[in-house]
């Protein structure tokens, strides 16, 4: 009954301050913008990364729709979005202890638990909203504006065609598994939002662990191999398993499969442990410090 | 008693902000906390709000302990705590209803209006809190304190940076609260002259420790006065008020005066004797010795 009560006024505070609306026009501008520039010059950057393919096949349709285009941006939106997450997620509480609020909140009869975990799951409902905004934008609008097809996905040693009747299956996936990662990093922003005084600290330390734990990711040596299993970025574009399909002995695509699934499923469980983790640290600092902002 | 402390303490490192202090606030008084700007004021209202966790000691609100029964005692409990900080982008009546339901309530428009209305602001109910002015704020926050109808209400230093009518206003709030509305304050200010006019009873704190505490028309009667005694030789003077019957009255002797406490009533006996003496007097100021005491406390600190 509590818990439901700050969930709302929580969420009715998210919303009705002027600051988060910064991330969903800064998604608009961005996934606009990545629209506006394959509309224009798309089939000329297509027909350079298929240059190779097009010797070989001949290839019909509609390559540049919906389905690419929102392919395409959520590889550049969800590897940015970590910062607007947690602008949001690392100010709930120490921007709450900045301006002073924090103090008047716990004068009245509220749990301090109740109250930090109000407050996650309001930034929970601010990160899910955020998402389904880049998903409206990058999915939605790309899909009006660009039409839909079968998807091709090129990597480095093979191309992928996905029928366009699996396709929207495998995208509700990947929001699904896109939210899970967010809410990681909304998480470690919160926890670090305990201890600060203001929202910049926060902000700046997740940002700072993301882009630390990231290199570590990139730099192929025996010494991070160990570690990056556990860390929770070598997890964050799991979602990417969702568009790679199984193929069967004749080298035909099963529908509806996912290629390695369990790898998909073991990323998705790193990350809500992770978020367990730092849920549940935050509780404990959270009980036991002194207001003193 | 609303309030009981008992050998409280607060260390901050090896920083001891609150050193073994004890009182209690009865029910229905306004209660002045005095002290100067770093005595432990604000610490031991955080204290008694739970917002620290006292090093040792016990507090106990409505008879319950804080420590075990924090959501109870402040369903009864309102309180500013230094700056009454609002969430400026909203309006008056959203901060009100935000915190209403902060508390587990739900109060309709006409209630939250007429709490408003008992701060004086129901005028104003619907701008935003960023255009208010200080004292408007701290109406605000006072009714934000009050939304819940609590019992006690703790109000941290509710006069600070207020222009001479805020402070008015404030000062008329907290004697309504109490007279009108039967509540019980606890006051704190790091001025006297602001607790005499509207306290019952009242603590002076210094580097954390109690000083004295009473009640404050015991504590500052007018009969007992510190005289400042300005002559053309102080020092001179000093040593024939130290050959006198007032010797064990001498406090002090700086190069401005000559401090001894007495009555009122023995200025002109005083001063009789001193022109008798040949003193060189200049004039006899009188001040109540336990403003005197704390003004000795400010300037301390000043210095």
């Amino acid at each position: 009954m509590q818990y439901s009560r700050i969930v709302n006024i929580e969420v009715y505070k998210i919303f009705r301050n002027p600051r988060t609306y910064i991330a969903f026009v800064v998604v608009a501008v961005v996934v606009g913008l990545i629209q506006l520039g394959f509309y224009t010059d798309g089939k000329t950057y297509l027909s350079f990364g298929l240059r190779s393919l097009s010797d070989t096949f001949d290839l019909k349709g509609k390559i540049l729709n919906g389905y690419l285009m929102a392919f395409i941006i959520l590889q550049v939106l969800l590897v940015n979005l970590p910062l607007l997450v947690s602008l949001v997620a690392g100010d709930m509480v120490s921007g709450e202890a900045s301006i002073g609020t924090l103090r008047l909140i716990l004068t009245k009869p509220v749990s301090r638990t109740v109250l930090l975990l109000g407050k996650f799951t309001a930034a929970s409902v601010y990160t899910f909203v955020l998402l389904l905004w880049m998903a409206l934008w990058s999915l939605g609008i790309s899909m009006l504006i660009f039409g839909v097809d079968d998807m091709l996905i090129l990597k480095s040693d093979m191309i992928t065609q996905i029928l366009s009747s699996d396709v929207m299956w495998r995208y509700v996936a990947a929001f699904g598994f896109a939210i899970i990662a967010m809410l990681t990093v909304a998480a470690l922003a919160f926890f670090l939002s305990v201890f600060a005084e203001n929202s910049l600290g926060p902000i700046m330390g997740s940002m700072s662990i993301i882009i630390v734990f990231t290199i570590m990711n990139t730099l192929d040596l025996p010494i991070f191999n160990r570690i990056n299993p556990f860390l929770f970025t070598s997890h964050m574009l799991g979602w990417k398993g969702f568009f790679d399909i199984k193929v069967n002995a004749n080298n035909e695509q099963i529908v509806g499969s996912i290629e390695n699934l369990p790898a998909v499923l073991t990323s998705a469980g790193i990350l809500i442990l992770h978020i367990i983790a730092l849920l549940w640290a935050s509780v404990i600092v959270f009980k036991r410090k002194d207001i003193l902002s | 008693m609303h309030i009981q402390v008992d050998h409280l303490t607060k260390n901050f490192g090896s920083f001891t902000s609150v050193d073994n202090l004890s009182f209690s606030v009865s029910e229905g008084e306004v209660y002045g906390f005095l002290g100067q700007n770093g005595a432990g004021k604000s610490t031991t209202i955080r204290m008694l709000l739970s917002l620290i966790k006292p090093t040792s000691g016990s507090i106990k609100i409505f008879g319950k302990s804080i420590t075990e029964d924090r959501e109870n005692i402040l369903q009864r409990t309102g309180a500013v705590v230094e700056k009454p900080d609002l969430y400026k982008y909203l309006s008056a009546f959203e901060n009100m209803k935000l915190f209403s339901q902060y508390s587990g309530l739900s109060l309709s428009k006409s209630e939250i209006m007429r709490q408003l209305a008992v701060v004086g602001l129901e005028s104003r109910a619907h701008d935003k809190v960023k255009v208010y002015s200080q004292g408007m704020k701290q109406r605000l926050g006072i009714a934000v304190a009050m939304v819940h109808n609590p019992d006690l209400i703790i109000l941290d230093e509710p006069t600070n940076g207020l222009d001479p009518q805020g402070i008015t206003d404030i000062r008329n709030l907290i004697l309504m609260l109490s007279r009108e509305k039967k509540k019980t304050v606890v006051v704190s200010s790091h001025l006297l002259s602001e607790v005499e006019q509207i306290a019952d009873s009242m603590l002076i704190i210094n580097q954390g420790k109690k000083i004295v505490e009473g009640k404050v028309n015991e504590l500052l009667n007018p009969g007992k006065v510190q005289l400042e005694i300005e002559t053309l030789d102080n020092f001179s003077a000093k040593e024939i008020l130290m050959g006198s019957f007032w010797s064990s009255s001498l406090v002090d002797t700086t190069k401005d005066c000559v401090l001894i406490d007495a009555e009122r009533s023995m200025i002109p006996e005083l001063s009789k004797y001193l022109v008798e003496q040949g003193v060189g007097l200049v004039g006899i100021k009188s001040v109540n010795s336990l403003e005197a005491y704390f003004l000795s406390l400010t300037s301390e600190h000043a210095v």
